[in-house]
This record gives C-alpha cells, sequence and structure tokens, in this order.
C-alpha cells in the first residue's frame, strides 16, 4: 500500500529526526507502523499493555528521582539513578504538542547485571504511540527485556 | 463507493497542491515591502517583510533566546507583540499559558512580518550579541563533565552579570542534521572579558553535548550569543548558601570570582553535591576560594562513596547534608543550580529552615 503523505512525514521526521541526535529508527529499515505493531504484539503477548508498561517506568523514574542524581535500591534488586537534565523535548510525532524534561532514567537489575535506560521522551512514546523505536537507535527498548526487568 | 474515496483523493489532493502552491507563491511573489519593527516604544528597525520576527530580529543583531533553530518546537522565543503579528496561530498554542495569551505573547520564530509591528522584549536582551570565538582549552573534570575554555574573536570582549548564561551553537555533524543552540552558564571569572568557560555534562545522545564531547576540538571555531537570564547575587549583606550538583557548579564558580573580585565579606557556603568519588571535581579551585574569601566554606557532600573508609566529608544527600548543618536559615539567601529535582528538594529544606520563598534564587528555566 502506498504511504500516505501524513505516514511519510512520521517516518522521515523519526528516521532523520532533529530533535535528538541520531535520530529514532537506528538501522531499522522497517517502515514506522511495523515496528510498532510488532512490539505492540509482543507486549500483548506476555500479557501487558503500553499503559501498563508506562506507567511502571513512570514510577521507577519517581523512585529514581529522590536520590537527587545518586543511586536509589528499590525492593526487588533494581538500581535506579537519574540524570535529571535541565530543559524540554517537544514529541517528535506531527501534531503532538506533548513535551518531555530531558530526564534520562538509568537502571541496573542487580541479579542479572541487566542495564537499561531511557528517557521521559521514551515514556511518552511509548504511552502515546506504542513506539519502543528501531533497532539499532541508543534509546531502543526491546518490549520484553523492558518487561522482565521493570516488572520482576 | 469507490467513487466517493477517488472524488475524496482527488479534492484532497487538490487542496494540498493548491496549499503548497501559495506557500511557494508566497516565498518568490509577496513582497511586504519593507516593515518597521517598534521595539519596547523606542527602537525602531527596518526590515524586509516576508521573513519571521525572530529570524529578522536576528538579523538586526537583536538575539531572542532560540533552542531549535525557530522550528517552534523549543518555545523559548517568546515576546509580546503589541500591534501587527497576526492571530495567534495553532503551532504556537501549545507553548502559551492562558495568562501569556492574555498578555500578547507569542512565539517570535511562528510571526510573519507583513506590516509595521510593535514588540515588548526585556531591555536586557537588546545587550545581547552574537560572539565569533575559539576553543582555546578543552579540560576534562570527570568521566562525563568537561571545562571549554572560548577565547573570544569578534567582538573581543563580553560584559555580563555572574549569574548569567549564554547560548553555544552547535553545527550539523556526522549524524546530525540540526543546527541548534543550547544554553550553558558562564563559569568564568568576570575580571577577564576576553574568555568565556563553560562546565557542559554530557547528555546521552544529546545534539549540543555529542558535538562538544566528539567533534568540538581545541583550535575550532564556534559561536556564542548571550548573556541571558535573571540568575544572579544581591547586593544584600546576608549570608549565601549555595546548593549545586553536577554542572550546576558552573554559575556558582563564576559569583565566586566575582565575590572575590569586589572582596566580599559576606558569609557563604557551597554544598556540592555528587553521586560518588568520581563525580567530583573542582576541589582545588574550591579550596582556593575557600583561602582569598575569609567567610566561604566548601562542602562537598557525596551520596554513595566507593571508598567510605577514605571519605572523611559529608555523606548523604545534598539536602540532608543542608538540614544537619544549616541551623536557622530565616536571614539567609540561598542560590540554587543544578537538575530541577535537585532545586525542587533544595527548596522544601530550605523553607524547613525559615528562609523566605523570595530569597531563594535559581534558574527558572527548566
Ligand atoms: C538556563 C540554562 C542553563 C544551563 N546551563 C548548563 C550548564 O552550565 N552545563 C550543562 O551541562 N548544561 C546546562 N544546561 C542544559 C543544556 O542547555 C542542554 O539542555 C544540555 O546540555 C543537553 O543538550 P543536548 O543538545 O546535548 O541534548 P538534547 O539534544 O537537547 O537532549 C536530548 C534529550 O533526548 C534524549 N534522547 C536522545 N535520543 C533519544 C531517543 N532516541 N529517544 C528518547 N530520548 C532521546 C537525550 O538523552 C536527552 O535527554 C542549561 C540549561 C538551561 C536552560
Ligand atoms: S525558536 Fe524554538 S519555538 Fe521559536
Amino acid at each position: 500500500m502506498k504511504e500516505s503523505p501524513q505516514q511519510k512525514k512520521l517516518e522521515d521526521i523519526l528516521r532523520y529526526c532533529p530533535l535528538v541526535s541520531g535520530g529514532f529508527m537506528g538501522e531499522d529499515l522497517r517502515p514506522v507502523k511495523e515496528i510498532i505493531d510488532t512490539d505492540t504484539h509482543t507486549v500483548e503477548q506476555l500479557g501487558y499493555t503500553n499503559e501498563q508498561i508506562a506507567e511502571r517506568m513512570e514510577y521507577i523514574r519517581n523512585e529514581g528521582l529522590k536520590g537527587l542524581g545518586s543511586v536509589v535500591k528499590l525492593n526487588n534488586g533494581l538500581e535506579v539513578r537519574i540524570d535529571d537534565n535541565r530543559g524540554l523535548l517537544p514529541s517528535p510525532w506531527p501534531d503532538d504538542p506533548h513535551r518531555s524534561s530531558k530526564t534520562i532514567t538509568f537502571v541496573l537489575d542487580t541479579d542479572t547485571g541487566n542495564e537499561l535506560r531511557w528517557s521521559d521522551l521514551s515514556i511518552h512514546l511509548i504511552r502515546a504511540h506504542g513506539f519502543y523505536q528501531g533497532h539499532g537507535s541508543p534509546f531502543r527498548l526491546n518490549p520484553s527485556e523492558l518487561i522482565s526487568v521493570i516488572f520482576k | 463507493m469507490i467513487d466517493i474515496l477517488t472524488a475524496i483523493f482527488i479534492i484532497s489532493s487538490t487542496a494540498a497542491g493548491l496549499a503548497a502552491i501559495l506557500v511557494v507563491a508566497e516565498r518568490f511573489f509577496a513582497d511586504y515591502g519593507e516593515c518597521l519593527i517598534t521595539i519596547n516604544n523606542d527602537e525602531k528597525r527596518t526590515v524586509k517583510g516576508g521573513g519571521s520576527l525572530l529570524e529578522s530580529l536576528t538579523s538586526e543583531k537583536i538575539f531572542i533566546p532560540s533552542a531549535c533553530g525557530g522550528r517552534g518546537t523549543c518555545g523559548y522565543c517568546k515576546c509580546k507583540v503589541l500591534k501587527g503579528g497576526g492571530i495567534l496561530l495553532p503551532t504556537e498554542e501549545p507553548y502559551l499559558s492562558a495568562e501569556e495569551k492574555k498578555n500578547n505573547m507569542r512565539l517570535s520564530c511562528q510571526i510573519k512580518i507583513r506590516e509595521d509591528i510593535d514588540i515588548e522584549i526585556p531591555e536586557e536582551l537588546l545587550a545581547v550579541k552574537e560572539y565569533k570565538v575559539i576553543c582555546k582549552k578543552i579540560v576534562d573534570l570527570t568521566y562525563d563533565m568537561k571545562q571549554f575554555i572560548f577565547s573570544l574573536q569578534e567582538p573581543a570582549k563580553i560584559s555580563y552579570t555572574p549569574g548569567q548564561y549564554v547560548q553555544l551553537f552547535a553545527p550539523k555533524y556526522d549524524g546530525n542534521t540540526e543546527e541548534v543552540y543550547r544554553a550553558y552558564s558562564i563559569s568564568s571569572d568576570p575580571a577577564d572579558n576576553t574568555i568565556v568557560e563553560l562546565i557542559i555534562r554530557l547528555v546521552p545522545n544529546g545534539i549540543c553535548t555529542t558535538y562538544c564531547f566528539k567533534h568540538l576540538k581545541e583550535g575550532d571555531q564556534a559561536l556564542l550569543n548571550g548573556p541571558y537570564g535573571d540568575f544572579r547575587l544581591t547586593d544584600t549583606n546576608a549570608k549565601i548558601i549555595f546548593i549545586a550538583g553536577g554542572s550546576g557548579i558552573a554559575p556558582i564558580k563564576c559569583m565566586l570570582h566575582h565575590m572575590q573580585n569586589i572582596t566580599c565579606l559576606r558569609e557563604a557556603v557551597f554544598y556540592f553535591g555528587v553521586n560518588s568519588e568520581k563525580d567530583l571535581c573542582m576541589v582545588d579551585t574550591m579550596r582556593a576560594f575557600e583561602k582569598t574569601l575569609p567567610k566561604f566554606k566548601f562542602v562537598p557532600v557525596m551520596s554513595r562513596p566507593e571508598h567510605p573508609e577514605k571519605w572523611k566529608g559529608e555523606t548523604g544527600l545534598v539536602t540532608e547534608a543542608v538540614l544537619r548543618n544549616e541551623k536557622n536559615a530565616d536571614q539567609s539567601e540561598a542560590y540554587l543550580c543544578g537538575s530541577p529535582g535537585m532545586i525542587d528538594a533544595s527548596i522544601v529544606v530550605l523553607k524547613k529552615l525559615g528562609m523566605k520563598e523570595s530569597n531563594i534564587f535559581y534558574d527558572k528555566f527548566s
């Protein structure tokens, strides 16, 4: 099916996005819709929704914020540190007025050694658009890996 | 059904085509002649109509803060339009509060100059200049923080109030297609008005910090504009409590240089919060201030020292150290610089210690 002008605009913005260094798609050549559909399917198969994931990420971020930049230990073996940078970042989605702060959450699962990081914009992109980013994007979150860490 | 879809397709394609023609035609054929920009009811500039207000002001060397290069995505370029800006555009709406809309605030990058226009901007923006600079020296402070010293080429001197910031221009580079400006607090000694020193912390995949850390080299040319901001010391004699974390040390260092230059005798204490030994920096500089400013004390606070047996200083959160050491702050002033979370937590603690909110100063930008 031919891409609509809106889809083409979105594709271009996410691939060559001027908002962040390197864009949101990495080396992933799949259309945005396919990336979103595949990840959403994985999330549903694991029994979660994008909203639940975003909510949990937000909870972990909020716990981490209490450390004012130092590491906070959560009960479940997770260690969280927040880089709370000044400034705001707009959503790359056309016509989406949302602005996220440039806060970055770093999570270490001390049991497995798995490390994850996400920015506030990642939370918004998951909640509002089901977008976990393309393979190779430095902020790509693999849904099954993300779920195994944040819901442990 | 197919007929309806075909009709919709033809109508929307025609509308889109016409809109595109109009945009192109406006760009190439519309002639708005010369338009007059009146600034603060005083200064007048004649510009060629058709460009954005932000572009036209920049071409007149009047700089309004802008972090997105005029693309309507940062919301920094606000100014008050009293006459001639046209109607508020949907692209501006998300960035303006109800109060701002009532007060005729607009995004200057979104307004097209088609007629004479009257605007109001803070007086100090008229003093903002663009500086061509050379990156003279880059010093590693920690694993993710560097000090950049720029020597001014043109103009050759800068005047600013300690606490203010400049905007650094990040050009396009491999992996980044956008030119942006980002705000950085000045950390230099204001006595030397031929240099600007910045302390910058790397943000993963950040456009400007990736440029500074991976592409900018000693000897390279760069562009700054400024100074901006109203974060500055008052001229009272109240005791000062500085609280900062990470690159928030930058404006505090500049203020301390200034206090040294004017032989300031105000009592002052600087709580500098870091995570562990690897985040601690500028200790020698701060100890030197302790020697020249007789009533100044530097208190580094480490939340998770890697070698607790060796660390003799304060531990825990920076706000906990403030609570432990300060008894009554009702006659003191506080200057805060760091993450929004640290600023919020510090305000809570300072109010608990009796400090009036009006005596707490910080960058309100965040
Ligand atoms: C008044 C003021 C003074 C300041 N002073 C200083 C100072 O003295 N020192 C200092 O270091 N900073 C300072 N700052 C902050 C500075 O202006 C910049 O905001 C900061 O350096 C980050 O800029 P950047 O261009 O590198 O990052 P940006 O490009 O603006 O940030 C991008 C954000 O998006 C995230 N991101 C990147 N890629 C993705 C992706 N694919 N998906 C999701 N998220 C992603 C990044 O991690 C980051 O959080 C100041 C800010 C203000 C407002
Ligand atoms: S310059 Fe960024 S919104 Fe106008």
